[in-house]
């Protein structure tokens, strides 16, 4: 093959006219032009094999001279104190001559070290912030200021802010080069809100959080309603502000049917009216029976203090169960029951 | 397959050790006869061995030592409640030893000053996995058998919740079920420990089992076992006589009861047996079970309810579970409170010596390196001093 084109390139130059015969017929007929070729003459092929060779060497030398010299690298000429914003002012791949960083990435090789940075694919794929260092986010908000009002110099701290501007709105803007402007992501709202800046007394509380399900977090007593069934960041935002309204005025109903709330749908122990109460008091009229006390009554034993160490043992028991809290509910059962260690 | 396989080797040594260790036994305790006059031989013996075979003497020395009950009293005391491997270790050194522990010790002090006029205190042993729930359970068995004190052990309430092939519907309540070969079982164990009671104890109302078949106001509360073991039908009812009956019986104050149950966390769980549409059985429908929920109730005196909690037979639960409300559930703590919870862990420093000298002066570890100062390490790491690790580490020595 490379002897065929060599033969074309060849006959693109005027100088050897006989081999132009088979320019148009294709390969096998070339080769069967240099077979006829070679039979013409010894000496006439000498020649073309050599002239063969010669262009070829040419050819390449050409392509070698023709090939531009890589210049340095940038790195070697930047100043220490030059502005990498305009090195990299957008997003770009990792340049490995633009960064003047002796970076190494990737799987070192047996009692080797990893790759260094000149080629390296694994240091191209990644994303980088390189577009994005401190004095280019400067840049960024002194381009951005023209466009933003002052911060209220009231306002200067977290809490103070939290304090006049209870209910915190998320949407998000999003920006792309293409044929057009719109984002259906746009639409989403959230809204977060305290629980604590409401309102609220203990039923309406409990009820807001069985109301709302999963979109509470008790760590954070945070409520968080994110909406984006309208078409609109408008629509949503008003839908949004219209939920916290029926949920807070809700909550502070009481239903007819609420009271039929069942143990299990306590979120937290109470014991009063619970089996552990009526167990402790009825043990301990039997003890008192038993000693032959009869002038004990009810009320008594209940506000007695061994009973109330019994009854925040429990409680705290059933909330959480540790090691700590088993130790402190054995103590309380033994001082209930009058056992000595 | 693996574990099959693991079965075999671990039969095989034991069986060997165990002809061999008859042998050396015999000798050894010759040689200890004849040499009673030496105090050094003596030494060994005494840090992980006791003389003290009357549990109501154990005291805070007796810690970590292993005290041996003969095997005659085993065979009454006991006739189903050690554990399988603890049964298995009992045949292969032809001695039963148990470790004196502090919970048991803890349990044996409240024990001895209950006021049999309060209400029973109901006790519950709760640890991790094979830390020795169990064993402490038997040693306060003993320690009221030997106080002569009515002892009701069931050894595994687990074993009445699943895997039961014949569940028949009971006769007396049409809604509950009744599980004739587990309660058949279980009135056999109950009168071979029980036997001098039984004569004792009159029933107090008159029985009816079936058209002909009656148990007499008065007569005594064996009859009622032996017509449970005979007819095999009548089994459960006659385990639920026999509750009531002590239950009414025992605060008159002719004997003292201790209720013993193993795993009583199965008796508030779920149950794998299934009706006849395939519905699942819940344990209140179950004779047994109902029954004795009623005993562990403390609306008696004149006893103790002493329990213990078991994750390894339980249903539906974590194997990393072991807290009483865990274990228990909402139901069972709500029936059991108020109780006294007793915590059981693993070997301290000196019981892991003491359990080691024991295998080793049993010729329990053949392995060369088990002598070593290294190879007891390792041996502590590996089990992590958790008994039931320990033991089964040193089977494959």
């Amino acid at each position: 093959m490379a002897a065929a084109r060599g033969c074309l390139c060849s006959c693109a130059r005027p100088m050897l006219p006989r081999l132009c015969v088979g320019l148009v017929a294709g390969p096998g007929s070339l080769l069967r032009a240099a077979a006829y070729s070679t039979a013409l003459g010894v000496g006439s092929a000498g020649p073309s094999q050599r002239e063969v060779a010669a262009s070829r060497r040419s050819r390449t030398s050409q392509i070698a001279r023709n090939r531009r010299v890589p210049g340095a690298p940038r790195t070697e000429k930047m100043a220490v104190d030059q502005d990498w914003s305009n090195v990299y002012p957008t997003a770009a791949a990792f340049n490995p001559s633009s960064v003047p960083l002796p970076i190494r990435m990737g799987y070192p090789v047996k009692r080797g070290v990893p790759p260094p940075k000149g080629g390296n694919l694994e240091l191209i794929k990644i994303p980088n912030f390189l577009h994005l260092t401190p004095p280019a986010i400067k840049k960024h908000c002194a381009a951005l200021k023209d466009f933003c009002t002052e911060w209220p110099t009231v306002l200067d701290s977290d809490e103070k802010c939290e304090q006049h501007f209870p209910i915190e709105i998320e949407t998000v803007d999003y920006v792309s080069a293409g044929p057009s402007v719109r984002n259906p992501k746009a639409r989403v709202v959230t809204l977060r809100v305290k629980l604590s800046k409401l309102n609220l007394d203990d039923h309406a509380k409990k009820k807001l959080i069985k109301l709302v399900g999963e979109r509470y977090c008790k760590d954070t007593d945070m409520l968080t309603i994110t909406t984006d069934r309208c078409p609109l960041r408008r629509q949503n935002y008003d839908y949004g502000i219209y939920l916290l309204t029926v949920l807070y005025h809700e909550s502070w109903k009481t239903e007819m049917w609420e009271n039929e709330k069942t143990e299990a749908d306590m979120e937290e122990y109470i014991w009063e009216n619970s089996p552990s109460q009526k167990n402790a008091l009825d043990t301990l009229l039997r003890i008192r029976a038993a000693e032959k006390i009869t002038e004990v009554t009810r009320e008594e034993l209940l506000g007695s203090e061994m009973v109330e160490n019994y009854k925040t043992s429990v409680v705290v028991l059933k909330n959480g169960e540790t090691e700590n809290n088993i130790l402190q509910y054995k103590e309380s059962v033994m001082k209930l029951l009058n056992l000595r260690a | 397959m693996l574990r099959s396989v693991k079965g075999v080797i671990c039969q095989g040594p034991k069986l060997d050790s165990g002809y061999f260790l008859h042998a050396s036994a015999r000798a050894w305790l010759s040689a200890a006869v004849n040499q009673d006059a030496q105090i050094p031989a003596e030494k060994p013996r005494a840090v992980f061995r006791t003389n003290e075979s009357n549990p109501a003497n154990h005291a805070e020395q007796h810690e970590g030592q292993h005290y041996s009950i003969p095997l005659q009293e085993v065979k009454v005391v006991f006739p189903h409640g050690l554990p399988y491997r603890f049964q298995m270790q009992m045949k292969t050194f032809n001695e039963s030893c148990l470790m004196v522990r502090k919970p048991a010790l803890e349990l044996l002090g409240y024990l001895k000053s209950t006021n049999l006029a309060h209400p029973a205190i109901r006790y519950v042993i709760y640890g991790e996995k094979g830390t020795g729930k169990t064993m402490t359970l038997c040693h306060a068995i003993h320690y009221c058998a030997k106080q002569d004190w009515l002892v009701l052990h069931i050894p595994d309430a687990h074993v009445w919740v699943k895997n039961c092939r014949e569940l028949m519907q009971s006769s007396y309540n049409k809604e509950r079920f009744d599980q004739p070969l587990e309660a058949s079982t279980w009135l056999k164990n109950f009168k071979t420990s029980n036997d001098h009671f039984l004569k004792e104890i009159k029933t107090q109302q008159t029985y009816m089992w079936s058209k002909r078949e009656s148990t007499e106001k008065g007569r005594p509360l064996g009859e009622v076992v032996e017509q449970g073991l005979t007819r095999v039908k009548n089994a459960s009812d006659a385990v639920g006589v026999v509750l009531k009956e002590l239950k009414q019986q025992c605060p008159l104050g002719a004997f003292r009861l201790l209720v013993a149950v193993d795993g009583i966390n199965a008796l508030w769980g779920q149950t794998t047996l299934r009706k006849k549409d395939k519905s699942a059985v819940s344990p209140e429908e179950l004779t047994l079970v109902h029954n004795l929920r009623k005993m562990v109730v403390n609306d008696w005196n004149g006893g103790a309810i002493v329990t213990t909690l078991s994750q390894t037979g339980s249903l539906f639960k974590p194997r990393s579970a072991y807290l009483p409300h865990e274990l228990l559930g909402k139901e069972g703590f709500d029936t059991l409170d108020p109780f006294i919870p007793i915590r059981v862990s693993n070997y301290s420093q000196r019981e892991f010596e003491s359990c080691y000298q024991y295998y080793l002066d049993r010729k329990w570890l053949q392995h060369d390196r088990a002598r070593t100062e290294e190879g007891r390490k390792e041996l502590l790491f590996l089990s992590n001093s958790n008994p039931w690790q320990l033991e089964r580490i040193s089977a494959y020595l």
